[in-house]
C-alpha cells in the first residue's frame, strides 16, 4: 500500500506544503487541501548521534521532496548507501513517518503498480531507470 | 534620517561565567558607557533570547536596567531567537535617526553554561519550526541537513570547512575576551566526534556566556552607522525552496549596501555568523563578498585570514569568541566598533575603513547586516 500524506496548496503559487498549513508561507491567503503518495526524492539527510530527549541515537532524519511538489520531514532506519536524490517510499507507523530506500525491483513494482496501460507501465519504468543512470552519471562528473 | 553614532563599546569575557546574567550586562554595559563618557543614557534596549528558561526570570529590560541603577530610563527588550542582539541594535538605530532619541545603550547577553547540555540545546531548538521539532530537529540537525547538501550540490569539501574553524580559533587565540583561546589543526577538526552527520563537534560554536554592549548616540563620533539591514525566511526548513544560500542573508545585504550606499567590495573586514562552519562559507556568498561557489577555496587560500584580502571573524567569530546567543550580535558590532577606532589589539586589521556584521537568527528565519564606518 502505499501511504498518501495530507497536504495544502496555494492558491496563488502553487506551493504544496506538508503537512498542510492554513495559510500560505509566501502569500497571505487560506490553502486549499491537497493529497501527495508518499514517494518522493531524498534532498537531505543527517544523523543526529546526541538527539534531544525523547529520542534515541542515532536519529537518522531526512528532507524529501515528494512527488508532486511540497517537502517533508520523516525518520528511516538507517541512511547507508543513501544518496541525495535517492527515490525513497514514506511510510507512517503511529503518525510519524519513515522513509526507506527503494531498490530497482522496488521501483520497478512502484511503477507497475502506478501507472494505466502496460505500455506507460514499462515506459515509465524504463524512464526511472533512465534518469538514474543519469544522475550517476552527472554526480561522477562533478 | 538622523545620523547614528557608536560612542562607545565593551563586553565581557565570553565563557563560563559565575556572574548571575544582570551583573554580566552590566558590566558589558557599563563599559560602553565609560568608553562613551556618558553616564546616564536616555533609553535602554535590551536582548536576550530566552532568559525565562535559562535563569527563571522575565520582564528583562526592567531586569537589567534596574540592576544598574537605570530605573527610571525607558528599557525595552527585543528578540529574534539567535539574531536578538543585531535586533537590538537596529531598535536603538532606529529610535536616534527617528529624532526620537539623542542617545540609547544597546546591551545584549546570556546565560547558559550552568544547564546541561541537552537542557540548551532543547531551548535553543524551541526556536525551530514545532512540527519539525517532533522529528527531534535540533540546530545541529537542520545544520546538518544543510551542510550535506551544500556539500554535495555545490561540491564543498570537508577540509574547506574545516579551514573555517582552524582559521576561527587562530584569530580567537589573539582575542583576550574569547571564549576559546587556542589554536586547533585541520586534522582536530576532522577527527572531532560526529555530531550531525556531516557537521563534526568542532564545526560548531560553544555555549557560552557573556554580554556586550554599544552607546548610540547622535553626536558625531569616529564611527558612524552607514547602512542597516534586515531580511527573513520561512521558520519551517521543509518550506524552503533552497538550503544552500539564505534568502534572509541577500535581503538584509541588500538593504544595508542600499543604505550606506556602497556595495560589498568596500567593506574591510566583517563579523560573520558561524553558528556552524560552513554557515560562514554559505554567509561570505550570500552577502556577496566572494563570488558564487568561491568561498571554501578562499578560505583554504588564507582569503579570509587576518593577514588576508578580507578577514573575516576577527575576533574568532561564534567558534572561537563564543556564542552567548543574544549577546553574539553586538558583540560582532562591538569588534567592528574595535576594528576601525584601531583598538583591537594583537588582530587589529591594518586601515579598516569599513565594517560588515552578519547575524543569523534562527536557522536563517531573521537575518541582520549592519555596515558601520570610520566617522
Amino acid at each position: 500500500m502505499m501511504e498518501t500524506i495530507a497536504a495544502s496548496k496555494c492558491p496563488r503559487c502553487d506551493m504544496v506544503v506538508a503537512p498542510p498549513a492554513t495559510y500560505c508561507p509566501y502569500h497571505p491567503v487560506a490553502m486549499a487541501p491537497a493529497t501527495l503518495s508518499g514517494v518522493g526524492e531524498i534532498v537531505s539527510f543527517t544523523t543526529l548521534h546526541t538527539p534531544p530527549e525523547g529520542f534515541r541515537s542515532p536519529l537518522h532524519i531526512a528532507l524529501v521532496e515528494l512527488d508532486g511538489g511540497g517537502r517533508f520531514v520523516c525518520h528511516g532506519a538507517g541512511t547507508r548507501g543513501l544518496k541525495i536524490g535517492a527515490t525513497v517510499a514514506i511510510e507512517a507507523v503511529d503518525d510519524v513517518y519513515y522513509f526507506s530506500h527503494l531498490g530497482a525491483v522496488e521501483r520497478a513494482r512502484l511503477f507497475w503498480r502506478r501507472t494505466g496501460r502496460a505500455g506507460d507501465r514499462v515506459n515509465a519504468i524504463a524512464r526511472s531507470l533512465a534518469k538514474r543512470v543519469w544522475k550517476r552519471r552527472q554526480r561522477a562528473a562533478s | 534620517m538622523q545620523r547614528v553614532f557608536v560612542a562607545g563599546a565593551g563586553m565581557t569575557r565570553i565563557g563560563r561565567r559565575s556572574e548571575p546574567l544582570p551583573a554580566l550586562m552590566a558590566e558589558a554595559a557599563r563599559a560602553a558607557l565609560a568608553d562613551a563618557g556618558l553616564e546616564e543614557p536616555e533609553a535602554i534596549v535590551v536582548a536576550t533570547m530566552n532568559p525565562e528558561e535559562f535563569v527563571g526570570d522575565g520582564n528583562f529590560a526592567s531586569n537589567v536596567a534596574t540592576h544598574m541603577g537605570f530605573s527610571d530610563v525607558p528599557a525595552l527588550r527585543i528578540e529574534t531567537a539567535t539574531s536578538s542582539g543585531a535586533a537590538a541594535f537596529y531598535t536603538g538605530f532606529a529610535q536616534i535617526a527617528a529624532g526620537l532619541r539623542r542617545s540609547v545603550l544597546v546591551v545584549g547577553g546570556e546565560k547558559m553554561t550552568h544547564l546541561a547540555t541537552p537542557k540548551v540545546s532543547e531551548i535553543i531548538g524551541r526556536s525551530i519550526d514545532p512540527y519539525e521539532r517532533t522529528y527531534g530537529a535540533t540546530m545541529p540537525a537542520l545544520a546538518g541537513l544543510v551542510t550535506r547538501a551544500l556539500m554535495t550540490r555545490q561540491g564543498v569539501t570537508a577540509r574547506e570547512i574545516s579551514q573555517v574553524a582552524v582559521k576561527n580559533h587562530a584569530h580567537g587565540a589573539r582575542n583576550p575576551f574569547a571564549h576559546f583561546q587556542q589554536a586547533v589543526t585541520i586534522e582536530d577538526v576532522l577527527d572531532s566526534r560526529m555530531v550531525a552527520d556531516p557537521l563534526r563537534l568542532m564545526h560548531c560554536c560553544p555555549i557560552s556566556d557573556g554580554a556586550a554592549a554599544v552607546v548610540l548616540s547622535a553626536e558625531r563620533g569616529p564611527v558612524r552607522v552607514a547602512g542597516v539591514g534586515h531580511g527573513a525566511d520561512t521558520l519551517a526548513l521543509r518550506h524552503r525552496l533552497e538550503l544552500t544560500s539564505f534568502a534572509a542573508t541577500r535581503a538584509a545585504a541588500r538593504e544595508a549596501y542600499a543604505m550606506a550606499g556602497i556595495g560589498p567590495e568596500r567593506i574591510d573586514v566583517a563579523e560573520v555568523h558561524d553558528a556552524f562552519a560552513p554557515f560562514e562559507l554559505i554567509s561570505l556568498e550570500d552577502l556577496g563578498l566572494i563570488p558564487p561557489g568561491k568561498a571554501g577555496r578562499a578560505t583554504l587560500d588564507g582569503d579570509t585570514a587576518l593577514d588576508g584580502r578580507l578577514p573575516v571573524n576577527p575576533s574568532g567569530g561564534l567558534k572561537a569568541r563564543g556564542h552567548p546567543l543574544a549577546a553574539t550580535g553586538v558583540a560582532q558590532l562591538v569588534e567592528c566598533v574595535w576594528q576601525l577606532r584601531g583598538s583591537a589589539e594583537g588582530r587589529q586589521v591594518a586601515n579598516a575603513t569599513r565594517a560588515l556584521a552578519h547575524s543569523i537568527g534562527g536557522l536563517a528565519t531573521n537575518n541582520w547586516v549592519t555596515v558601520l564606518e570610520r566617522g
